[in-house]
């Protein structure tokens, strides 16, 4: 079902997208009726300095929870929002410079499957047209072709050629998340950002979606990043795995690394807070984190997690962590990853459980959207 | 544009709305009266007669005893240098060719609201159409780039919204003057369609072979008007351009233009009717408001009617309440449609939720 | 009642059966539902959107809004006072110490809720009055039954300390307030009791300056005003994230314990069930189609669907190589559409040709603690026996 889009083949070095430095901030109080009254914009750091890099063929995870800026990451690295700072490249060329051809080029190449299957898809147009509306606007087939294309597309993502002429309401959630997928995959894509494409969906009809994007990136040698808050669905579908908290990525490295070998105490946490779908489940108490996530207005200094770690120093609050690489790909911001860092020294903060009982750390009052 | 479950949607609020049927009656009434006025008015709505002036709608017939001067061979008589009186039976006679009645200048009423139906919906089609235009304009620019250009649009939308409507409209007619008033030519008319039909039927001929387009008024009610849909659209265009699907269009390189005109308007299109429909009979009464005051060139309209009964308000009443029931009717018309759409259209897409 | 249940039961849920009337037909929302809740235990509702999971919730505390409607069935409450009362008046609605709520007037119903039951939503932004403060609407829950106690099985008392005209008396008149001063402090202990920090200060703060978890939290408090017997929790957990969820789960575990009180946790997340539950109903469109002890339903599931849910889900701790969903999509439940077969007979890969007749509930291998709506149940599957795709045709599947 390959279509003769034209790409020209370039050379590049290093990974198919690499996120350097990436920058979101919103500004609040930033109305004109705001400035004559001389109000200060406040800063909403959604994305704050994130890197990572996305190889071809692979499946990069980016998970959080909400409002740790992974669906602002990965619609700015795509240009659908304005970046604030930092840089990202895909096949080489800075996506934020593209002009003319090279931009219609990336926006072929670069495709995104959004969350929500109620409002990705435009009720006013009928699912032929949602799904071949990029080769409406790049002028690539028309008429009788184009038909033609949105029924091979359909019948590929697990539809009926039938349904071409169906309007979006019609479709259960999960039929319309494969006609989002059909629509992302219109163009003949490189690389595609999945944006929690299942977390709307039932367990029955998200494990369907799943097992379709895993045919879908083999045999169309997809690149994906996927973006979720479901660690189950994260660790079934990634080859490596970027954790992200309150605008940072905090801990990168294989699938398997990340899993079974945690190095950030976040990760930790997360990966403790998961209830399994087993017997032995049965009365574990999974609640190892205090608190709330802080709000992106006024993200807390030093280390951003550590009002709510349970290994948290005097040290954290006053430095950033850097990454440390703790294995082969596999890197943490954390200090407690470098055994000569002075956080060994240093006391260890009031909530922290390691001094004995654990007093509840006020819960951040903010509460921010992704 | 409109798919098929729209018009169900329709269909379904129709079915349980009973005043929806009124308020379309009602409109299709006025809109064919208005269109075919040459065929349906029983008189020429100009010509003056002022034997009959002043008669009574039917029903309204009644008896007062006046003093009227005594003549002879049609001269007053004199007695003692004063007139010479005598209380006489007089009868305000109503007749089946003036159903409604006359006017001042004996015209009959009917065919003069007939007229002005004309007059008034033009107005308030093209008003209405005008102030859509501009207003979905700036309001989908406004809500879709928002920041400084919404602050421009939006602020000066503000400012119109701070004058008084009439105030302003007034200001405005005093900037354009008639430099946009129109006639067009009546095609029934010119076609010698309506005057076969009226001799035909024996019916006065000789009606007016054009109908003034009162340019200026819809203009300046387009211009006073326009910041509603403005207001509207932007709030949509706001929230449908976080939609996931305009996000969607953008990822497939669509541009800001065809994004708005694809993706953008048709989805606000629902509320801007709803509005529209609303705005209509708003404009309706602006219009005759306008002409009341004496700032429309057009000589025959609901509002300039009201105007020319009102020094005869204590003695022929008919003359400023006829207008002034016809314009009632419509405003009322118009607004259960509108009702009747927005509650139709409102919930957006059927067949969703469940349970 | 026809069967005897076990000594411990609280509530006995009995073909409860709901129907929602819309315009596009009439909605089988919940066929014949039965469950029993017993004292002091978690008992786990678990289905997919759709499955009728939250209406069985809202249907056994009489909490169905037009355009739904109750249409049969019985709720049996243990309660002595409740059954003495009403043993003279309405025999046929007392056995034992229980009685069918089902055939007592609204009003004592209506005056259950609190004392007997309370509910918390999944969404707990949408469940406060944003103009009111967090401390005042518990302070309100609180009064509410404070008021009723002083004068049981009335509420009339309610009504009339709570009219208009109190209300706009305490609006005018400064210093009063429209809940005592009583009713606060006990808001506050609520408010500490589900660890919210700081409750002194946070009980006077608005729903908006709460975070979801902490909200969620302040509404297990006022869920908790009147002490109930049994608390429904309504996917309390499904808008939180990971972290807060185990927060909130842990309280609720702490909760239960503490107060000795029965909860039904409703929920699609298998997982929560795991950690929370002792017993276990699964829900497919609109009935119970497998219950039994958290072991027997996890480990010994019965039903083809329950063997799908839990083979379609991805294992945190061992990503399989392929995971295996269940075709099809869930069905819509319109009258008009249900077959009069095993409704999941379409998605079934083990449809055998005796799934054309609905089937019944059934003891699993004869044990009666461990239920299935399914020929399985103590029938092997045959495939001499298996059901001809052809059957299905006309419906639009995937």
């Amino acid at each position: 079902m390959s279509f003769d889009v034209e790409t020209d083949e370039v050379e590049y070095e290093g990974s198919l997208v690499e996120v350097e430095d990436l920058e979101k901030y919103y500004y609040e109080n930033d109305t004109l009726f705001d400035r004559v009254l001389g109000r200060e914009p406040t800063a909403v750091r959604a994305v704050d300095g994130v890197s990572f890099e996305v190889q071809e063929g692979e499946t990069l995870g980016l998970v959080g929870e909400s409002g740790c800026g992974k669906s602002t990451t990965s619609e700015t690295l795509l240009g659908l929002r304005e970046a604030t700072g930092g840089s990202v490249r895909f096949k080489g060329r800075d996506v934020f410079r593209m002009t003319g051809s090279e931009r219609t080029e990336f926006r072929q190449d670069a495709q995104i499957v959004f969350q929500d299957p109620f409002s990705s898809l435009d009720p006013r147009m009928t699912v032929g047209e949602i799904v071949t509306e990029g080769l409406r606007i790049h002028g690539l087939a028309g008429g009788e072709e184009r038909t033609e294309r949105a029924k091979d597309l359909l019948e590929r993502v697990g539809l009926s050629a039938r349904h071409a002429d169906r309007y979006p309401h019609e479709f259960s959630g999960g039929q319309r998340q494969r006609i989002g997928i059909a629509r992302a995959l219109a163009l003949d894509p490189e690389f595609v950002v999945l944006d929690e494409p299942v977390s709307a969906l039932d367990v029955s009809v998200q494990a369907q979606v799943l097992n379709l994007l895993e045919d879908l990136q083999e045999e169309f040698g997809l690149t994906y990043l996927f973006v979720a808050h479901d660690l189950s669905v994260v660790r079934h579908i990634s080859d490596r795995v970027a954790v992200m908290y309150l605008g940072k990525v905090v801990e990168t490295g294989p699938v398997d690394e990340i899993f079974e070998n945690p190095q950030h105490p976040y990760t930790q946490a997360l990966l403790d807070s998961v209830p399994r779908a087993s017997v032995e489940e049965y009365g574990r108490r999974g609640g190892t984190l205090e608190g709330d996530v802080p709000s992106p207005r006024n993200p807390p200094p030093g280390c951003r997690f550590h009002t709510r770690c349970p290994h948290a120093r005097d040290a954290c609050t006053k430095e950033l962590p850097p990454d440390y690489d703790t294995g082969e790909r596999h890197e943490a911001a954390c200090f407690r990853v470098d055994a000569d860092h002075e956080y060994w020294e240093s006391e260890p903060l009031p909530h922290a459980s390691e001094t004995g009982e654990g007093t509840s750390v006020g819960g951040g009052i903010a509460d921010s959207s992704d | 544009m409109i798919a098929p479950r729209t018009i169900r949607s329709l269909k379904r609020g129709l079915s349980r709305n009973a005043l929806a049927k009124v308020g379309i009656a009602i409109v299709v009434v006025v809109l064919f009266v208005a269109i075919f006025a040459p065929f349906v008015a029983p008189d020429r709505p100009g010509t003056q007669n002022l034997n009959e002036s002043r008669q009574p709608p039917i029903g309204f017939e009644k008896a007062t005893t006046q003093e009227v001067p005594v003549k002879e061979n049609g001269s007053v008589v004199f007695e003692d240098g004063q007139i010479v009186t005598e209380n006489r039976t007089v009868y305000e006679n109503s007749s089946w060719d003036h159903p409604l009645g006359t006017d001042g200048n004996g015209r009959d009423i009917l065919s003069r609201l007939i007229y002005g139906a004309r007059v008034s919906l033009l107005v308030g089609f093209f008003g209405t159409g005008l102030a859509m235009l501009v207003g979905v304009t700036v309001g989908l620019t406004a809500g879709y780039y928002r920041g400084k250009v919404d602050d421009v649009l939006m602020r000066s939308a503000d400012v119109m919204l701070a004058f008084p409507s009439i105030v302003l409209a007034i200001a405005l007619i005093g900037v354009l003057q008639d430099a946009l008033e129109q006639s067009i030519p009546d095609p029934f008319v010119q076609t010698g369609v309506a005057p076969a039909f009226r001799s035909a039927l024996g019916l006065p001929t000789g009606m007016p072979e054009s109908t003034t387009l009162p340019g200026t008024i819809i203009v300046v009610v387009a211009l006073v008007n326009w910041v509603w849909f403005a207001r509207v659209a932007r709030g949509e265009a706001l929230s449908l351009r976080e939609e996931s699907y305009v996000k969607a269009a953008r990822a497939l390189g669509a541009n800001d233009a065809s994004i708005m005109f694809r993706h953008v308007l048709p989805n606000a299109i629902t509320p801007i009717l709803v509005l529209g429909t609303i705005q209509i009979a708003a404009i309706i009464l602006l219009e005759s408001a306008l002409s009341f005051l004496g700032f429309s060139s057009a000589n025959i309209s609901w509002g300039f009617d009201i105007a020319l009964g009102r020094q005869y308000q204590s003695t022929a009443w008919w003359i400023s309440a006829m207008p002034g029931l016809a314009i009632v009717i419509t405003v009322i018309g118009l607004n259960l449609v509108g009702d009747w759409l927005r509650d139709a259209l409102d919930p957006g897409i059927e067949g969703e939720g469940g349970v | 009642m026809s069967h005897a249940g076990h000594r411990d039961d609280l509530l006995r849920v009995e073909d409860l059966t709901t129907r929602f009337y819309t315009e596009e037909g009439q909605v089988n929302a919940v066929e014949s539902v039965s469950f029993d809740v017993r004292d002091n235990e978690i008992l786990g509702i678990v289905g997919e959107s759709g499955s009728g999971k939250s209406v069985t919730a809202l249907s056994a505390i009489d909490l169905v809004d037009s355009p739904g409607k109750i249409t049969g069935g019985e709720v049996w409450l243990r309660d002595a006072e409740l059954a003495g009362e009403f043993r003279g008046d309405k025999p046929e609605a007392v056995d034992g110490d229980f009685v069918d709520l089902r055939q007592l007037p609204t009003g004592v119903r209506r005056a259950l809720r609190g004392p007997k039951f309370s509910m918390i939503f999944q969404d707990p932004m949408s469940s406060f009055n944003p103009s009111l403060t967090v401390g005042e609407q518990i302070a309100e829950a609180v009064e509410v039954q404070r008021r009723a106690s002083a004068n049981p099985r009335s509420t009339r008392s309610r009504t009339q300390g709570y009219g208009l005209g109190k209300l706009l008396v305490d609006s005018v008149v400064p210093g009063r307030k429209y809940t005592s001063d009583e009713s606060h402090e006990r808001a506050i202990e609520l408010l500490d009791q589900v660890g919210i920090p700081d409750p002194v200060e946070r009980a006077d703060e608005y729903p908006h300056q709460f975070s979801g978890g902490m909200l969620q939290r302040a509404m297990v408090a006022q869920a908790l005003a009147g002490e109930p017997d049994v608390l429904f929790a309504d996917e309390p957990t499904t808008a939180l994230d990971v972290t807060i969820q185990a927060q909130i789960l842990d309280l609720l575990r702490d909760i239960q314990q503490e107060q000795g009180m029965s909860v039904v946790l409703i929920t699609h997340d298998l997982g929560v069930i795991a950690r929370m539950c002792d017993r276990v109903g699964v829900m497919y469109a609109g009935e119970v189609v497998e219950r039994g002890s958290l072991e027997a339903v996890f480990d010994d599931p019965t039903h083809p669907y329950t063997q799908g849910l839990l083979g379609s889900i991805p294992d945190v701790d061992d990503p399989a190589p392929r995971l295996e969903p269940i075709e099809g999509n869930v069905p819509n439940l319109l009258d008009s559409e249900m077959p009069d077969r095993c409704y999941f007979a379409d998605r079934c890969p083990k449809a055998m040709e005796a799934c054309l007749e609905h089937p019944e509930e059934r003891a699993v291998e004869g044990d009666r603690r461990h239920t299935a709506r399914c020929v399985l149940a103590d029938d092997e599957y045959d495939p001499e026996r298996a059901l001809d795709e052809s059957q299905f045709e006309g419906g639009d599947g995937e």
